[in-house]
């Protein structure tokens, strides 16, 4: 799904990201670990073309990704990442399922079948309505994830999906995370828990200091 | 104190008989400030806008130039308008001053620099996650910036009602370039002005009490709309 070569991330003389090559195959899960500042976010950010890397090459399904001779809003539609501690826009959980739904020309009852879907998967059938911002912490992270789940994204990113939630959500997200390979789905999600690949029967990718240093398959 | 007392009693009459003097004058103040929000509310909140979201150089500059401008007194506003306009001016052709028009002009320049900068710290005061959340859900360039102006949306606003407040409560600019002419020009602070002087206390406390109402009910609307 993806290619990396030689990409490097530096903000001003500081390198947060030094990665020689990495490739991330297509419908698999992979678990990005790594101390804090070991780049994890920074690679995230790069894999969801939010941010360009200052060098190196990026090829997407085959293709390189060039900044400089095309917009790259056509790939960020088919990756979505997913902050660690998300963001709800105002006004109301229908809305913001249905952002990204909308920004793609999805509309009437496929719309709703897949803001449904969505929301049936993270156990909020019934909160359509509900102001996002009323919401507690723990159904606005699943209001985040069902947004993102209802795009069906080829490549799903996220930032330590697991912390800061309480035990219910993670197993739920735990078992909504390890179903979605079987879909078709790519993962790559940041932890800092080294039972998560065995877990969630994922591919581990180990950065340090901005490096990729090891990478265990299981 | 029975002064106070009497003359508060007289204007409240003068408003309840719909004095055609208090009415032409609120009608104008009204008119001209409406005016010179909707263009300073054009100008200043893509400036603003553009200022919070862009990096440059000399940014910083602009900033204090944009803080500065906010500063700047209404009479200053008044002379450098009036320059331009008189017959003399480089636009004195166009015969412009001593018409609510002058004053309009007058008022986008006031205003502007304040819509600007508070559209500026709105942006400023804005989640840094909404650009990215929109953008990692598809969202272009564009769209992502409609949506950040959405999320702020009560900031704006408030920005523009800043404006309306700086334009209706200023004298200088409205003497100096409309002129006080009575049912045309005559806005609600330069007739206090003017009554005032001439002694009518009553006549410029009436026009005082409906200024402050029209404050009222600007931020009264503003904090309805932020309470949906």
């Amino acid at each position: 799904m993806y290619r990396l070569q030689s990409i490097r991330k530096c903000y001003g003389s500081n390198v947060a990201l030094d990665i020689e090559e990495l490739t991330i195959a297509e419908g698999r899960l992979y678990t990005l670990t790594g101390a804090n500042g070991a780049g994890k976010s920074t690679l995230l950010s790069i894999l969801a073309f939010l941010s360009p890397p200052t060098s190196g090459e990026i090829f997407y399904a085959g293709e390189r990704v060039d900044r400089k001779h095309g917009p790259v809003e056509e790939y960020r539609r088919k990756v979505t990442l997913l902050h660690q501690s998300p963001y709800l826009f105002g006004g109301s959980v229908d809305d913001n399922v249905a952002f990204g739904l909308k920004v793609r020309g999805i509309r009437g009852e496929e719309r709703r079948r897949r803001i449904d879907e969505a929301l049936d998967v993270v156990g909020l059938r019934g909160f359509r309505d509900r102001k996002a911002r009323e919401l507690s912490g723990g159904e606005a992270q699943r209001v985040a994830m069902a947004r993102a789940l209802a795009l069906k994204p080829e490549v799903l990113l996220l930032d330590e999906p697991l912390a800061n939630i309480d035990r219910e959500t993670t197993g739920l997200f735990e078992t909504v995370i390890a179903s979605l390979p079987a879909q078709g789905t790519t993962v790559v999600m940041t932890t800092h828990d080294p039972d998560h690949p065995g877990r969630l029967n994922g591919e581990s990718i180990y950065l340090e200091g901005g490096r990729h240093v090891l990478r265990s398959l299981r | 104190m029975d002064f106070l007392v009497s003359s508060f009693a007289s204007a409240l009459r003068l408003i309840g008989s719909f004095s055609p003097d208090v009415f032409d004058a609120v009608r104008t103040s009204l008119a001209v400030s409406a005016g010179a929000t909707v263009f300073a509310a054009l100008l200043g909140i893509p400036l603003g806008l553009l200022v919070g979201l862009s990096d440059f150089p000399l940014k910083r500059m602009v900033v204090t130039l944009l803080n500065t401008l906010m500063a700047v007194p209404t009479v200053v506003v008044g002379l450098l308008v009036y320059g331009f306009l008189s017959r003399q001016g480089p636009l004195g052709v166009l015969g412009l001053l001593f018409t609510p028009t002058a004053i309009v002009i007058g008022g986008v320049l006031l205003a502007s620099p304040i819509v600007a900068n508070y559209a500026l710290a709105s942006v400023r005061g804005a989640d840094p996650r909404i650009v990215p959340t929109a953008l990692t859900l598809g969202a272009g360039r564009f769209l992502a910036v409609g949506t950040l102006i959405g999320e702020i949306r009560f900031g704006i606003l408030a920005a523009v009602i800043a404006g309306f407040g700086r334009v209706i409560s200023e004298v200088g600019v409205a003497m100096m370039l409309g002129g006080n002419i009575r049912g045309y020009t005559r806005t609600m602070t330069t007739a206090i002005a003017l009554e005032t002087s001439k002694g009518e206390f009553a006549f410029g406390m009436a026009l005082g009490i409906v200024l402050m109402m029209v404050a009222l009910i600007v931020n009264l609307f503003l904090n309805l709309l932020q309470q949906r």
